[in-house]
């Protein structure tokens, strides 16, 4: 089966569509600027930032009312855009639609309300998204750090490979505010530069907004692009800094172009995440080398549009489709001098180039990689395996509810205490486990690392065979709320990298994903309710696509004093090594 | 300096959340990163900065110069000691 792209939208600064950003891009424009002064930090910063008044003119001409936040304004902008360049109906029940954010409305938590704005809830937000358009489908919703992007595209192609739906419109979106600038500069890793993505003078990336959104399809129409394979691992390292080695983000890479069918010689360039900071460039040429495609051209997109976090993956995807239609590859604006431990091929400016396939990376917080290959539809290949249904077998579930832990129905651990910080540490030590960095993790990461310590015990596997796939509703709204009154209260200057690294509900995996060693498929999921169908479709055709021979599939939400997890380990009875 | 040096124990111990040890534990001239000694990592050193900062108004911006300041309790002491105001 064939899934192409088959409409595709970026709204960035550069423009409100594909074509002017593209446009841009060839005419080597930057949508990175310093501002002395903006609504998004307390000092000057240097990003890729909307002008309030285009947004608002934008919305003007397309009849988006006032009530849309600006993240959904500009969600809804990219989804028209796609919609108006093909036929298809939103409305019809075969359509379904996946939205990809890190953190979503986030510039309206305000700690100090009494009762919080409905819309900093992202499952609430994007469902005001589906009924702007009447959407048959409720959307599912990827929150998986700085990969969301992708995560999105690999999930919207694996939900029409299992036959849930036959189009998929998937889209990307975050935007920036003092949470998010604050945070990043806690962590040193913001350049007062344009950044320069590879080069020895490198010192930091730039933020960015953006929304992307294509749609997927079994059905090629002219200047469609396929799809052709995605994959997803986990550094299981630790959960801000990149793999020492590489070799998980080489993995993911490996992954999609296996999927693909595609070799070596296929692989036209590599566009990688390339933000630009000290460790993520140096891991990145460590894993292009180890999947030996670091004789191909380089690149990277974050001097033309800064990190757009949850909407990069998709919006960068976007623009390696152009590249191989119009064949050429941008240049890494900027780029002067190798600055990175392995020889890789960058160039500042553009080329003109024959163009096949290409592969597309991205790394985040939370140990999590994914890549996938974008083919010119007369490069697909014949040889491509149909996607296979697999059996899976529920080997055990382990639910943590009510300060008690249990093992299908049977309490296994219970306190007397039920105070969650009393009962998760007394159920810590009642596992054996001495693993210092579990008093530095927020109450959402200790309940998944708890739920998981029980579910994991004394069973054995290969680190790449196992992946695990989380949902909750709160997203990590508990230490959102810590994080921002942090900055609240004290400044920007004082939010604390500790706190801020815990405001991504995907880095409860990753805490899993180190301790137990973990480098499969890792993906989180918000959604308002427990038992999605559509999950577990995704489910079965991550397992099967990946070959995983374990999957967790679980729930895991935290917020204040309420908190319950389940979590399932299942087996693939179809595995073969 | 001994009197900086058991706050400074003490900041750490609450700040980084270091819970199971106490003040005494730490050995004021041992390693604070890497293996052994109290195992801190990236994030650790981030907070350590921001604790300068906070508590004793020093600045410092490029995380690579911490390498040395940061090496145990004793030369974090140090450098308070030469550079607060």
């Amino acid at each position: 089966m064939n899934i192409y792209i088959t409409a595709d939208s970026i709204v960035t600064p550069l423009g409100f569509n594909s074509q002017e950003n593209i446009a841009a891009l060839c005419s080597y424009h930057s949508a990175i600027m310093e501002h002395k002064t903006s609504t998004v930090a307390d000092a000057p910063i240097t990003a890729s930032i909307f002008v309030d008044h285009k947004i608002r003119l934008q919305s003007k001409t397309m009849d988006i009312e006032s009530q849309y936040t600006k993240f959904e304004r500009l969600v809804i902008m990219a989804i028209t855009d796609v919609l108006d360049q093909t036929h298809i109906d939103i409305a019809d029940n075969t359509v379904g639609i996946v939205i990809a954010t890190a953190k979503g409305n986030i510039d309206l938590l305000d700690y100090t309300a009494e009762s919080m704005d409905g819309r900093i809830s992202i499952w609430k937000s994007v469902d005001r998204i589906a009924r702007y358009f009447k959407a048959a489908n409720r959307p599912l919703i990827v929150s998986n750090a700085c990969i969301s992007g992708l995560s999105a595209l690999i999930v919207g192609k694996r939900l029409i490979e299992a036959g849930v739906y036959s189009n998929v419109i998937v889209a990307g979106c975050d935007v920036l505010s003092h949470f998010v600038t604050s945070g990043f500069k806690s962590f040193k890793s913001l350049s007062s530069k344009r950044c320069v993505p590879f080069d020895a003078s490198r010192d930091g990336l730039n933020l960015g907004e953006a929304a992307g959104a294509v749609i997927l399809s079994t059905d090629n129409t002219d200047n469609s692009i396929l799809l052709a394979g995605g994959a997803i691992s986990n550094d299981a390292n630790h959960i801000s800094g990149p793999s020492r080695t590489g070799y998980e983000l080489n993995l993911a890479i490996r992954g999609a172009m296996d999927e693909a069918c595609v070799k070596k010689s296929d692989i036209s360039f590599v566009d990688m995440h390339g933000t630009a900071t000290a460790y993520n460039d140096e891991m990145e040429s460590k894993a292009v080398t180890l999947a030996e495609l670091h004789d191909k051209p380089v690149q990277s997109l974050k001097p033309y549009f800064g990190h757009t976090l949850g909407a990069s993956g998709l919006i960068e995807a976007i623009v390696c489709m152009h590249e191989l239609r119009i064949g050429t590859l941008f240049g890494t604006m900027g780029f002067q001098k190798l600055g990175v431990p392995m020889p890789i091929k960058v160039s500042p400016t553009h080329k003109t180039m024959k163009m096949r396939s290409c592969v597309k990376t991205a790394s985040g917080f939370g140990g999590c990689n994914a890549a996938v290959v974008l083919s010119l539809p007369e490069y697909a290949k014949k040889s491509r395996p149909e996607p296979q249904n697999v059996t899976l077998r529920s080997i055990c579930t382990v639910s943590v509810v009510d300060a008690h832990v249990k093992r299908g129905n049977k309490t296994i651990f219970s306190s007397k205490d039920t105070e969650f910080n009393v009962f998760i540490r007394e159920a810590f030590k009642k596992l054996g486990d001495e693993n210092m960095k579990f008093y530095k993790m927020d109450n959402l990461c200790k309940l998944g690392y708890i739920t998981a310590g029980y579910l994991l015990r004394d069973f054995k596997y290969e680190p790449e065979e196992m992946g695990i796939i989380l949902s909750n509703a709160a997203g990590s709204l508990d230490t959102d709320i810590e994080h921002q009154r942090n900055i609240g209260e004290n400044g920007d200057a004082m939010a604390s990298p500790a706190v801020f690294v815990y405001t991504l509900p995907n880095v409860v995996i990753g805490e899993i994903c180190i301790r137990y060693q973990i480098k499969g498929e890792n993906t989180f999921f918000i959604s308002e309710g427990h038992d999605s169908e559509k999950v577990s479709k995704y489910v079965q055709m991550a397992v099967s696509e990946s070959n995983l021979h374990y999957c967790i599939v679980g729930w895991c939400e935290l917020l204040g004093t309420r908190y319950r997890s389940s979590f399932s380990l299942l087996e693939n009875m179809n595995y073969v090594k | 300096m001994e009197e900086l040096i058991e706050k400074l124990k003490g900041e750490l111990i609450a700040e980084l959340n270091l819970e199971e040890i106490k003040p005494a534990d730490i050995d004021a001239e041992a390693p604070l990163f890497g293996d052994g000694g109290l195992g801190l990592d990236s994030i650790d050193a981030l907070e350590i900065i921001l604790i300068l900062e906070r508590n004793y108004g020093i600045k410092i911006d490029n995380p690579a110069q911490g390498k040395e300041i940061f090496y145990s309790v004793k030369t974090l002491a140090e450098y308070i000691t030469a550079h607060q105001k």
